[in-house]
């Protein structure tokens, strides 16, 4: 499908999920390699019974606008029931759906429509630990000869692995917490209300089997799985990635791969790139892992306006498995160190950020993108001409298509989890409920109030952020070397100049150049570019003819964070 | 003389292409003299093409010369328009030859670099970087930098000498060394990786500076309505914050390359070993019109003022390089990036304190900042010239910074701070002067 035959935009408040599909689901076990992602949280996206809470009935209606944008795969953040203590990845119930976000029929709904329109759909699966309110918790806590008194890690005492770091070191003064009804210490690796479960019992693999058979029955098409490296516990170990977590990983995925063709495995593992390639294992463990490193380095490229931030990380990632994939991202609904703008924290990255996962909640800014790149268009435009090229499948968090802003005063990570903006009318189109119900206040400040940033306003802009996108996330599409093709970081005599060619995943000479400047002002370069002598490069979204390449160091300009994609079409 | 029978008649072609190369005339200059003679020539691959390895003398002056070898048609195309390089005609085995310079014949580069590597090594492809007059420079497949001595010196050059010394106790921050070619006692060719991407440290830190100068000296443009103030305006006031806050800050770079320098003086001293530094090793740094150096080190117990190491003797930023690796040291005479030539450039072994290398550094960073000032319009230069001097500091600082950070790195200086901040400045006021001195020359 060409971007000229994609359907007309659809009215942002509009459909009621009836509307014909466009796009059939196709039968590939590689969708993933191609894909763009599109996190959303379902309590924050769109309100279909006038509660005040978004819903996944209010995502079925709103399917027609992902579908136009272009994205393949919708991720659900948890919308299990949960007390809510930790965004819902305190999970009461891995069986059900949380009464304010619907029904599991409502789930079902999601994805058969979905599905209609070519979109797939992906759910955060926690299964490190669950709430303390979890049945099998309350169950296990209750004695110490109940049927399910080993489901949890339990301890006289709260010395055992007192090597192993507290990750929310801030929260927690430990790993173990005192339970007075049983009157012993259970392991939380997370908050202490996170009991984890006891992966050495075959009980609890199994039941987590279970809960993933049962949604892939249902008809999710894979799983974000959450704090995946921290499964087992193991005396003198840091008792993170151990062999026995890699092997039920592995367990899981054998399993999918024999009853659920197409599906996919996302793990969060927030360490560096090669301790994060063991998640692939030899192509039979996850089928993707997010690329942590990447994400600070490309801000921090724009910030530092130079392109080492992120060749370095570029250098350090190892080749994948065949079939594996990183995920890429911009921004989503955690935070992530960004203060690395500053030299101290550069150099901190360097040091400290693999060694503690969940930093990010403690460091971390509570920005969406606009707002950290000062709502400026040519960077967010830049920004995401990286994300859209660079090797990974990128996942895009909702509102940043619209340039959404944040309310840093909401606290924690509300911040960045205001409600989507639909339409100038009341609550931003988000909820016809009253202002006081809402799970969160839309924004109304000057610059990024649902008034003016909204998906309708968007539409009717022909020249809007969200239109551009659009248009890029087409061309991306047409131009499948972006997903699958390999990288060769070009050498470039401006050290504000970011060159990389993506060369064609088949060996033949089919060639992407993409060059970008990182820098506030107009930047020229001498790119080496001999390989492809004779070839002219052809711009892919205008389609102009670029000169042809003649001698060893080929000569450009660019404006202020601009960035051009080149074909390198070979007319010997 | 060895010349190997097929290769008779090489020596007359040869010395005739010798008269026709700027370098050669380089060394023994343009008077006529005595003939050059065939000293030796080796075949380093019969047949067609062939390879051969001659050296010529004249004088002192010893050159060496590979020659290509094809039947006449072939040898046209593979020359192409660089019949410069053509040497003539021979006959071998009784079949007509044309012999040329082997380097302008890519598939004869590539068997160089198999010959010089054990067989280590191949390559697809093959880019000439730069001809000077000791050495011609080959880059295999953007990955391998081959540099093949035209002119030979007896003995270890010094720059391979250190270069694989300092490869041996682990010294990385350097292009490392992948094969030697060494033959009676003669460096022939030295095979070291390459880093395509790598760029000269002088660049990044002018588009630094030039980048802060940009913004911040912008116009202040005033409006009628409350606002915050200017960049302008704020860079008059506090240049040092607005020196930090700007985008492309160099200072983590610096403090980077501080600790990389640490590291290679301590590599120097582990090779090529140290002794405690004394009064007379900072003789340089005295001179300053109020005698503050000479009365500080009139106080200097010899145990306290660091050590003498073997210097890199000519450290400043284009002499490094950033990488993805991180900073790489280069003018080890040897340095592929950089286009001049390297007879003149460094390693004299000459051995002094570590500051000598450090100061170097800063008087590069106000090198820079010379150079960035002048572009700027005379109406900024107050402006302009407030940032530059915060933006030295801050960089300065950061590196020192790195150094002393080092393991290890605190012994080779002096263990008073305030005396190693004296004793900079009088390294730095004579390194400008040395400099004031060379461009009013020039």
């Amino acid at each position: 499908m060409t971007v000229d035959e994609r359907p007309a935009p659809p009215e942002a408040s509009a459909t009621d999920g009836r509307l014909p599909a466009w796009r059939p689901l196709e039968d590939d076990p590689h969708w993933y390699e191609r894909a763009v992602f599109y996190e959303l949280l379902p309590r924050g996206f769109y309100d279909s019974n006038r509660d005040g809470v978004g819903d996944l009935r209010g995502i079925v209606e709103k399917l027609d606008y992902l579908a136009w944008l272009g994205i393949d795969c919708i991720w659900l953040l948890p919308f299990y029931p949960s007390p809510l203590r930790d965004g819902g990845y305190d999970v009461a119930d891995y069986w059900s759906v949380a009464p304010d976000c619907g029904t599991v029929e409502d789930a079902a709904v999601l994805v058969e429509q979905a599905h209609r329109r070519g979109i797939r759909v992906i759910a955060d699966l926690v299964i490190n630990h669950t709430s303390d309110q979890h049945p099998w918790f309350v169950e296990s806590r209750s004695s110490r000869d109940n049927p399910k008194a080993d489901w949890y890690v339990w301890g006289d005492d709260d010395q055992r692995w007192s090597d192993v770091r507290v990750i929310f070191c801030d929260a927690e003064p430990s790993n173990w917490t005192f339970d007075p009804v049983r009157q012993q210490f259970y392991w939380h690796r997370f908050f202490h209300h996170q009991p984890d479960l006891n992966y050495e019992n075959p009980d609890v693999r199994e039941a987590i089997l279970s809960v993933v058979r049962f949604w892939l029955d249902l008809g999710l098409d894979g799983f974000r799985l959450d704090a995946a490296a921290y499964l087992y516990q193991k005396d003198g170990t840091s008792g993170e990635n151990l062999p026995e977590t890699h092997d039920f990983l592995r367990q899981m995925r054998a399993e999918i791969d024999r009853d659920y063709p197409n599906r996919v495995l996302l793990a969060e593992v927030n360490q560096w790139p090669a301790d994060v390639v063991d998640y692939f294992g030899d192509g039979d463990e996850c089928h993707m892992c997010f690329h942590f490193p990447l994400m600070p380095r490309m801000f921090m490229a724009v910030r530092r306006e130079q392109r080492f931030p992120i060749t370095e990380i570029l250098a350090q990632t190892p080749s994948l498995p065949a079939g594996c994939q990183w995920g890429i991202f911009l921004r989503n609904h955690d935070e992530l160190t960004l203060e690395m703008v500053t030299d101290e924290e550069r150099d901190y990255m360097y040091a400290e950020y693999a060694r503690d996962p969940r930093m990010r909640r403690n460091l971390g800014i509570r920005r969406r993108l606009a707002p950290l790149v000062e709502n400026d268009r040519g960077v967010a435009e830049l920004l995401h001409a990286l994300l859209l090229s660079l090797p990974g499948s990128p996942v895009l968090y909702y509102g940043d298509e619209l340039l959404m802003g944040d309310n840093i005063y909401l606290g924690d990570r509300d911040g960045v989890r205001t409600p989507m903006q639909w339409t100038p009318d009341r609550n931003g189109g988000f909820s016809r409920a009253d202002f006081a119900q809402l799970v969160l206040p839309p924004l109304m400040d000057p610059v990024y109030c649902y008034q003016a940033v909204n998906v309708e306003a968007g539409l009717r802009d022909q020249s809007s952020f969200l239109h551009w996108l659009q248009r890029m996330l087409a061309v991306r599409r047409q131009h499948p070397i972006f997903a699958t093709g390999g990288i060769e970081v070009l050498p470039a005599d401006n050290p504000s100049v970011l060159a990389y060619v993506r060369t064609s995943p088949d060996g033949d000479e089919r060639a992407v150049l993409c060059v970008s400047n990182l820098s506030r002002f107009a930047q020229a370069a001498e790119i080496s570019l001999a390989r492809w002598r004779d070839t002219v490069p052809v711009e892919l979204i205008g389609r102009a003819q670029f000169p042809r390449i003649d001698e060893d160091a080929y000569h450009v300009t660019l404006g202020p964070h601009g960035f051009y994609w080149l074909e390198l079409e070979v007319r010997r | 003389m060895i010349v190997a029978p097929e290769l008779g008649g090489i020596g007359s072609l040869a010395a005739a292409y010798l008269e026709r190369q700027a370098w050669y005339h380089a060394v023994v200059g343009h008077e006529g003299g005595e003939d050059v003679a065939l000293l030796s020539a080796e075949v380093l691959r019969p047949g067609s093409p062939g390879l051969a390895r001659l050296v010529l003398g004249r004088g002192g002056s010893r050159f060496q010369l590979l020659v290509g070898s094809r039947p006449p048609a072939e040898a046209a195309e593979v020359l192409g328009s660089r019949e410069a390089a053509l040497l003539g005609q021979l006959t071998v085995a009784g079949a007509t030859v044309l012999a040329y310079d082997a380097l302008a014949d890519d598939e004869l580069c590539v068997e160089l670099l198999v010959h010089v590597t054990g067989g280590s090594q191949r390559a697809s492809m093959v880019r000439r970087v730069s001809t000077l007059v000791s050495h011609a420079s080959l880059v295999f497949d953007e990955r391998l930098f081959m540099k093949c001595y035209r002119v030979l010196e007896p003995g270890a050059r010094p720059e391979v000498e250190v270069m694989l010394r300092l490869d041996e106790v682990g010294f990385n921050a350097m292009l490392a060394p992948v094969a030697h070619w060494r033959e009676d006692g003669y460096d022939l060719a030295l095979v070291r990786e390459f880093q395509p991407s790598a760029l000269e440290g002088r660049l990044l830190a002018f588009t630094s500076l030039r980048d802060l100068l940009a913004h911040a000296c912008a116009p202040d443009d005033s409006q009628p309505v409350e606002r915050a103030p200017s960049e302008a305006a704020r860079a008059r006031a506090d240049p040092d914050a607005e020196t930090a806050a700007a985008g492309g800050d160099l200072a983590a770079e610096m403090r980077r390359l501080g600790s990389t320098t640490a590291r290679l003086h301590l590599a120097l001293a582990e090779v090529f070993g140290d002794v405690p530094a004394t009064r007379e090793t900072f003789a340089a740094a005295v001179g300053d019109e109020t005698g503050r150096v000479e009365r500080e080190l009139a106080g200097l117990r010899d145990d306290a003022a660091g050590r003498v190491v073997r210097l890199h003797g000519d450290y400043h930023l284009r002499r490094v390089m950033r990488s993805e690796a991180g900073w790489l040291v280069a003018g080890f005479g040897d340095d592929p990036l950089n286009g001049t030539d390297a007879a003149g450039s460094s390693l004299t072994g000459r051995r002094g304190s570590p500051l000598e290398d450090i100061a170097d550094m800063c008087a590069s960073l106000k090198m820079v900042a010379r150079e960035a000032l002048a572009q700027r319009a005379p109406e900024e230069a107050e402006t302009a010239t407030h940032l530059a001097d915060a933006w030295i500091r801050r960089n300065e600082t950061a590196f020192l910074d790195g150094y002393v950070g080092t393991d290890g790195a605190s012994r080779l200086l002096p263990d008073d701070p305030a005396l190693v901040g004296l004793l900079l400045a009088g390294f730095g006021r004579e390194r400008m002067l040395r400099y004031e001195a060379t461009s009013s020359e020039a």
